[in-house]
């Protein structure tokens, strides 16, 4: 499969979680493995063009797919993308062990929906919970994220 | 002390080399499409199959098609895309509102159509009633070929199904109905429904139920048919409230199961009321119609 853009061959059997193969055989770490049921979204990952918890993907139906991680937002220099940028600007981060599967789960719906009332922003985090219960202000950072990208396309634009 | 075999998974790309694959592995292996139910199992408590036999890459099972009379799916048709095709149905509402409202939007990009119909202990499946009350029929694929059967006869007997079975579509009338579906959780995020009630009916220009299919999920382990309370709804015009008190006095058809998630008798309790959302969202839609 192609992780991030690099083709990488592993050697987990085929019904062994996504999850666990991106974090124990690849070492990304980001992916966060939780419930382990597809409940509370830690695991948010994009198969091919779809947001999907990789607990509940067999590793052996991901043959020949891209795969896309938390690590693969940010640019290769570390510059962080928009979202993860207002995350921090917005001080929307609290313990980390949602956020990477927030983050996911919030860049699939800006790549569908890129101007998004605040409803399809709690419609899009149904499936990420957050222990820390620090929704409002993720909510807050993913809206404005997508008013500064709305506002840098009408730049361009004029 | 024998250590169990890891689970293989084979990936076919023909439904004829699936069939053949489980006809010949018989009750060791078993279909997988968008595998959300079959990954919980250990957390079930029920062991994995020996094999897995992937329907993911057989094109024909991905599709959706629109003859104008039929609509057909496919078995490995996720709820997200087929929420995302519905729009254009507006009679097929019932299937929509199911396929777009179900678990929440990592798994309605993954799970299909033809494992929420097959999940044999899932009886909080959203599909499934939506689909009985759109009566719909199962095509299934077999060694001895492919037969058609109505979906309530397939949900009763898919225990007992030969080895080698596979759920390769399933066909909806594209009928001059409204249709509606609703479903209660306990919270608003994710969880299973304690009951779900899915309608649709054929309206005479002054609004009178020529026809109508009511149908009820999680109620009992498996979705089912209400003809009583369809036959009641029969030839008058549509009416929640009335719904609402004649699901009161026929509930007690049901024999309501129990789980972690809800006591039955709580199930049933609360089902008139689902009945009462699904009429009235059945009564706006009649009216966006007219």
């Amino acid at each position: 499969m192609f992780v991030n853009g690099e083709p990488r061959r592993v050697h987990a059997d085929p019904m062994t979680p996504l999850s666990g193969v991106l974090r124990e055989e690849l070492h990304l770490r980001g992916t966060k493995a939780a419930c382990g049921e597809g409940f509370c979204g830690s695991c948010t990952v994009f198969v091919d063009d779809d947001a999907v918890a990789s607990c509940l993907v067999p590793v052996g139906l991901a043959e020949g797919r891209s795969v896309r991680t938390v690590e693969s937002l940010a640019d290769p220099a570390g510059a962080l993308s928009p979202l993860q940028q207002a995350m921090k600007d917005n001080d929307a981060v609290q313990c980390g062990m949602c956020f990477p599967g927030m983050l996911m789960s919030l860049t699939a719906l800006l790549e569908t929906n890129p101007s998004p009332e605040r409803r399809d922003v709690h419609e899009a985090l149904v499936g990420n919970i957050c222990r820390c219960t620090g929704y409002e202000r993720i909510v807050d950072a993913a809206l404005t994220a997508a008013r500064a990208a709305g506002a840098a396309v009408e730049e361009d634009a004029s | 002390m024998t250590v169990p075999t890891a689970p293989s998974l084979y990936q076919p790309t023909s439904l004829d080399d699936a069939v053949e694959r489980l006809a010949v592995a018989g009750p060791d292996a078993a279909p997988i499409a968008g595998a959300t139910w079959i990954m919980r199992s250990p957390s079930r408590g029920e062991p994995f199959h020996r094999e897995y036999v992937s329907l993911a890459r057989i094109e024909e099972l991905r599709r959706i098609d629109d003859d104008g009379a039929t609509l057909t799916i496919g078995a490995a048709v996720t709820h997200a895309r087929l929420a995302q095709a519905l729009a254009g149905h507006p009679a097929l509402e019932a299937l929509r509102q199911a396929a777009a409202t179900s678990a929440n939007p990592s798994v309605r990009r993954q799970a299909t159509v033809g494992g929420n119909l097959c999940a044999r202990d899932f009886a909080a499946a959203d599909l499934a009633p939506a689909l009985l009350s759109l009566s719909a029929r199962v095509v299934l694929a077999g060694p001895a070929g492919i037969t058609t059967t109505p979906l309530s006869g397939f949900l009763a007997g898919r225990d007992n199904l030969p080895p080698g079975t596979v759920l390769a579509h399933v066909s909806v009338p594209l009928a001059p109905v409204v249709s509606a579906h609703a479903r209660l959780t306990l919270r608003r995020a994710g969880d299973y429904p304690v009951a779900i009630v899915s309608v649709a009916a054929t309206l005479d220009d002054a609004g009178v139920v020529e026809s109508a299919t009511v149908a009820v999920g999680s109620v009992e382990p498996v979705a089912r048919l209400w003809p009583e309370l369809a036959a009641a709804m029969t030839g008058r015009p549509l009416d929640a409230d009335e719904a609402v008190r004649t699901a009161r006095e026929l509930a007690g058809a049901f024999t309501p199961r129990t789980s972690v998630e809800a006591d039955g008798w709580y199930r049933l309790q609360v089902l008139p009321t689902v009945v009462g959302r699904a009429v009235r969202a059945l009564e706006s839609h009649g009216r966006d119609r007219t």
